[in-house]
């Protein structure tokens, strides 16, 4: 079946909602397609906060400093300068939809200290401040009556005389596969998580939208700045969020030191994640970690504290490592957690192919660029979700309706029905994922240098091609989750190529992206953008935009 | 090590080899038949029941279905029937919830089924839709947050820590007998709102929970405290609905009836009157409601039941006389006490 | 072993039979009752509901009067038993909410000090008393029969209150004491859920069909009877099946037991004693199969 609307927004996380709410406060007829329910999207795991400069002697430019420095300089100034000066309207705004924000002794907003933060600017609710947000403008989404398309899968985007005019879903509660047309989308479908093993990303996060972008002609940048979290939990790899280390948890070595005294002596435990992850990483390399970990030790903070304001990760310890962190210090280790690249946009959320928006995880302005800090990632899918939604509104209204199709529409179900019919050969989507995964975690994550690149290069392409021997182990129309695995691997090879080549090319250690072969940051000829070009061998480069803050040594 | 894991599975397309088992039993005789197949996986000391089902569906049998994301309780996504009870597979471990090494998982039979472990959500949301899930701004709106103290907020956590998995719903045995009610998980949403400082559709929303299928249709057993892997404790919210609905001047209804008819007849005698408890619930001029009780009555005259229920006041009854005077509030017979934070405290948590 | 006896107000009102059997059983058991004739209600969690402070009030002046007595405080209904557990475990967890109980009940001389324990004839059977010393005051063992044990639910949620996470085994105890008096425990989904009282007089419909699916499933399962250890229940399930059966358009025809009254035919106590000629629900067929094996 053929159905029009005026925006299409795929994912329906904080940044799709966002968006699909702004365009529809602009008179657009929307409709959002998520892959889950939309309160199942992965915003709800973010626990710690939502930064914004809204107190007493702070400012938006002492926020955009931090994030930029925070970047290591690889961020786009102007659209930090978007992202920090909106900062205080975008979560006033929230608070007015409901939010329970935790307030001070005045009633007024409260706020937690994050990593990277000059001043304490986090505003939260308790520590499941995602799900706050997620569930406030689910409730929202509900009150303005916007349609969703809950637990469709999108199998391609519909790219029409060079602009993108909708998508393809698959319906899996009926098994039916539908073109939704439009005059814009907006790709909101969040980070890409499973392409390592393991990581604190939910299973949903394949990076879907960023595979299917990348396809369609639009770029991803900064791919090879893959965040990995200070504190995860042993085994699991479960984020304990970073407001731990905001209330005052200390991290430990094998000798009980807080070894964040060598790395950063100023911020110690809240420097900004890729200074703490590497700090761990060289602890536990050098033989003062236990069993590849370091602790968490919130002992300290006492009984009331960690029941109040840490009840959720107390509980994650508690359940899945078994430790009660209120008498004991609990295992962590860096686990892949975010990443700060993504499809390329402008600060409207446009990417290079007309018609074609993405905001969220999922894209790359870049905001966040080498290094994303703890709570700018709930404030981006706000800020740029509402950017896109209105932007794209104004689009659609602008254009054309949209005719065609429907021969896209015949092409997929053939492919798909294709897809379904292949014989097993040996190949299953499970194992190629595992095999993924542990070569990411493995060359591709905290210390990279080129060889262990060029292996994992070399690997991703023999996955690439195992890949079209894989087949589906489930022959049926209705709910069929096989042939979703199989779709989601394909996203993740993508993501997965696209990172590693972006690593290769980029011969500096920024941010997130150390490698010890160029161990020093290299200003000269790096204070530029890396981006993978579906179709090209060759990477592209972007300048960073510099506005007002000249790249500096950094140091927490 | 080595684990059994029983599946109740169901395809609307076809059939599937296994054992089908007796019908569920009343009251959920509506629900789908399934077929129960046995899988035998190994897994690590601390494997929780997801990590089976995904074991499964990755290794032994891709047709499998199950609903899953954050593997973290944190989602919602994984619930179903564990042994006969509404869980999270992912928070539920197999040496906890294995008897004998073995454990049997099915869509729960209060819930239709799409397929397998996947159900069908759809009466779920609508509830959920049906309680006014959203804030009604109260006017005017200031220029920055509302000024509330964070008790206030503080009081709504332990809803917002809802995730919507809905093992509530699931294992709501009035919801079991009764599909219009609204059930916990949309009665503590309601709660959520109607006790926000900054809505101002309160009285609008607590007229619509006093309504048939709203407050009135718990029937207070805590089976929804109990199975809530969050400490939402929706009960308590709907009991602090009853609560405000009544304060708010909703009493035309059997439950703001039976509650005063039970505190009046404690004051008067110190015990409670079976007898007039229930005419006084229907409203003692409700003749239509009260002639059909009379068969109920016969009943217990027959049986030589219903000498013993004539009350007299018991010795040291002025004792509790003068308790009810001195508390006030409703049923004291003066001014409402002052809202006192520690009732309202959350009060079950895990 | 004495006991601040509270029997509740459904066993002296719509539920004598229970009071009587009780009374009866209380000397073989080596159990001394002393009725806290003066207590108020518990409230039943309804008035709780309403008003707090005064539930509060009440139940801390029933835990005083049983503390002034020096010990446990048994009680056979088990909405009593959760509605009371419910207050001592806030009273044991939150300083405030006792002490305002306390204001209240101190111009009669009360004070709460937060010692009793409440605890249930079926738990005392089982943990103070002990299976091993019941078993040779079964004179009459209840060979063949098959007995649904009904729970129903304010004696097992919420588990904190009841202490049911120090003692698991206390959702098995009916189980253990029907085994104990030589009959066979009926395994079913519906023993644990709620038998729709609380909601009687709001649904009457809804309520029912609760209780009747739990009778009809049980005796599906070959049940000849069911025991409960709560009048509410009792009177739901026993007092209104056959509206229930009018309800759900089936045949229930199950004898509900009190719990004492099972306990009463096993130490060979006759019917008529424990007024099992006065329920709703004919006992006849159920004894009947008792006096066979006799």
């Amino acid at each position: 079946m053929v159905i029009d609307h005026d925006v299409v927004v795929l994912g329906a996380g904080l940044a799709g909602m966002r968006s699909a709410l702004e365009a529809a406060r602009r008179g657009a007829d929307v409709a959002v397609v998520s892959k889950v329910h939309p309160v199942r999207s992965h915003s709800n795991a973010a626990q710690g906060g939502i930064n914004a400069a809204i107190g007493e002697g702070d400012s938006w430019e002492l926020h955009a400093f931090d994030t930029i420095k925070g970047a290591d300089y690889l961020a786009d100034q102007d659209a930090v300068e978007i992202l920090c000066s909106e900062a205080p309207g975008d979560i006033i705004e929230m608070e007015h939809m409901g939010v329970i924000f935790y307030r001070d002794e005045h009633g007024k907003l409260g706020t937690r200290a994050f990593g990277g933060a000059s001043k304490a600017r986090t505003y939260f609710v308790g520590d499941i401040t995602g799900q706050a947000l997620l569930y406030t403008l689910y409730d929202q989404i509900l009150k303005a009556g916007v349609k969703v398309y809950e637990e469709w899968f999108a199998t391609t985007l519909f790219v029409d005389d060079g602009a993108c005019r909708g998508l393809v879903a698959l319906d899996l509660l009926h098994g039916d596969l539908h073109l939704l047309r439009s005059k814009a989308v907006i790709v909101c479908t969040g980070g890409m998580g499973r392409v390592y093993e393991p990581s604190t990303n939910a299973l949903i996060c394949t990076g879907d939208g960023m595979s299917l972008a990348y396809r369609a002609g639009a770029p991803l940048m900064d791919m090879e700045m893959v965040q990995y979290h200070p504190t995860t939990l042993k085994g699991s790899g479960f984020l304990l969020s970073e407001a731990a280390r905001g209330e005052g948890a200390y991290l430990l070595n094998s000798k009980g030191e807080r070894f964040m005294e060598r790395y950063a002596p100023n911020k110690m435990e809240l420097a900004s994640r890729d200074v703490v992850s590497r700090a761990e990483t060289t602890e536990i390399k050098e033989g003062r970690g236990i069993d590849g970990c370091v602790l968490l030790d919130c002992r300290h903070l006492g009984r009331d504290v960690i029941l109040r304001k840490l009840p959720q990760i107390h509980e994650l310890a508690l359940d899945f490592v078994g430790v009660d962190m209120i008498t004991d210090p609990v295992p962590i280790r860096p686990g892949m957690h975010y990443i700060m690249g993504g499809i390329k946009t402008d600060v409207k959320g446009r990417t290079r192919v007309p018609g074609l928006y993405a905001a969220g995880e999922c894209a790359c302005v870049s905001l966040h660029g080498g290094n994303r800090l703890g709570a700018n990632s709930l404030l981006d899918t706000l800020v740029f979700g509402r950017h896109s939604g209105g932007d794209a509104a104004t689009y659609a209204k602008e254009t054309p309706p949209t005719t065609g199709g429907e021969a896209l529409l015949t092409d997929e179900q053939r492919r798909l029905q294709a897809l379904l019919e292949r014989p097993y050969r040996g190949e299953t989507h499970a194992r190629l994922r595992l095999e993924m995964g542990q070569t990411m975690d493995t060359y591709v994550a905290v210390e990279r240098d080129a060889a262990g690149l060029e292996t994992a290069l070399k690997k991703i392409r023999e996955l690439q091609e195992r890949y079209a021997r894989v087949s589906v182990g489930d022959k049926g129309r209705i709910y069929n989750q096989a042939l979703t695995f199989v779709l989601e691997l394909g996203y993740m090879l993508d993501c997965a190529e696209a990172t590693v080549r972006s690593a290769i090319a980029r011969t500096e250690s920024r941010g997130a992206h150390y490698r010890t072969d160029y161990p020093h940051r290299n200003d000269d000829e790096w204070l530029k953008h890396v981006l993978i070009v579906h179709g090209k061998d060759e990477p592209e480069y972007l300048p960073v935009t510099i506005t007002r803050w000249q790249p500096e040594v950094r140091t927490y | 090590m080595e684990w059994t894991i029983v599946v109740g599975r169901y395809n609307p397309e076809g059939t599937i080899e296994g054992e089908p088992e007796p019908p569920p039993p009343p009251p959920y005789t509506n629900a789908v038949r399934k077929t129960y197949q046995t899988f035998t996986v190994d897994l690590p000391k601390h494997a929780a029941v997801l990590d089976g089902l995904i074991y499964i569906r990755e290794y032994v049998d891709e047709s499998l279905v199950v609903r899953c994301a954050c593997r973290s309780a944190i989602c919602g996504s994984c619930a179903m029937w564990i042994n006969g009870h509404a869980r999270l597979a992912c928070k539920s471990r197999l040496d906890a919830v294995a008897v004998d090494g073995r454990v049997t998982v099915e869509a729960a039979p209060s819930m239709g089924v799409v397929k397998d472990l996947v159900w069908d959500q759809s009466p779920f949301w609508k509830k959920h839709l049906d309680a006014m899930p959203w804030l009604e701004n109260r006017e005017p709106i200031p220029e920055r947050e509302y000024t509330v103290p964070n008790a206030m907020m503080e009081n709504l956590i332990q809803e917002v820590s809802c995730i919507s998995c809905g093992c509530c719903l699931m294992d709501c045995e009035s919801f079991a007998v009764n599909p219009d009610f609204l059930g916990p998980h949309a009665l503590a949403k309601a709660y959520r709102y109607a006790d926000d400082p900054r809505d101002a559709a309160t009285t609008e929303r607590l007229r619509r929970y006093s309504a048939p299928g709203g407050v009135w249709d718990c029937t207070h057993c805590f089976e929804c405290v109990s199975v809530c892997p969050k400490g939402v404790a929706p009960l308590d919210q709907i009991l602090k609905l009853r609560r405000m609905a009544v304060e708010a001047g909703f009493t035309d209804n059997n439950g703001a009836r039976h509650a005063d008819a039970f505190a009046e007849s404690v004051r008067h005698a110190g015990r409670l009157d079976e007898l007039m408890l229930v005419p006084k619930s229907n409203g003692l001029f409700n003749i239509a409601a009260n002639l059909r009780e009379l068969p109920g009555a016969w009943n217990l005259l027959r049986a030589g039941k219903l000498f013993s229920m004539f009350r007299r006041p018991i010795p040291g009854v002025q004792r509790i006389r003068d308790i009810f005077k001195k508390v006030g509030g409703r049923f004291g017979g003066r001014q409402e006490a002052d809202k006192i934070e520690a009732y309202d405290r959350p009060y079950h948590r895990l | 072993m004495k006991v601040a006896f509270w029997p509740g107000c459904v066993s002296k009102g719509a539920c004598p039979e229970l009071y009587i059997s009780t009374q009866k059983i209380a000397p073989v058991l080596g159990l001394e009752l002393a009725e806290l004739v003066e207590a108020p209600c518990c409230g039943s969690g309804v008035i709780s509901e309403q008003n707090p402070a005064l539930a509060d009030s009440l139940n801390a002046l029933m835990l005083a009067m049983a503390e002034a007595q020096g010990a446990d405080l048994m009680t056979i209904c088990s909405v009593c038993q959760g509605t009371i557990s419910r207050h001592n475990h806030a009273f044991a967890t939150d300083g405030e909410r006792l002490a305002r109980a306390n204001d209240v009940i101190a111009s009669d001389g009360y004070q709460y000090r937060g010692t009793t324990k409440v605890k249930h004839l079926l738990w005392i059977l089982v943990e103070d008393i002990g299976i091993d010393a019941l078993r040779p005051l079964v004179k009459r063992p209840l060979t063949g029969v098959k007995v649904a044990p009904f729970y129903g639910c304010q004696i097992l949620r919420p588990e904190d209150a009841l202490g049911i996470r120090d003692h698991p085994q206390r959702k098995t105890y009916l189980e253990q004491l029907i085994r104990l008096v030589g009959a066979d425990p009926v395994e079913y989904h519906g023993k644990s859920k709620c038998c729709g009282f609380p909601m009687v007089t709001f649904n009457k419909e809804r309520s029912l069909a609760m209780g009747g699916s739990h009778m009809v499933e049980a005796r599906e399962k070959g049940a000849d009877l069911m025991v409960t250890p709560c009048p509410q229940c009792h009177l739901n399930l026993d007092a209104m099946q056959p509206e229930a059966a009018r309800v759900l358009r089936r045949r229930i025809d199950v004898p509900i037991f009190h719990l004492p009254q099972l306990l009463g035919l096993a130490f060979g106590f006759a019917p008529e004693e424990l007024r099992l000629n006065h329920h709703v629900v004919p006992t006849r067929g159920a004894l009947q199969k008792i006096e066979l094996k006799a």
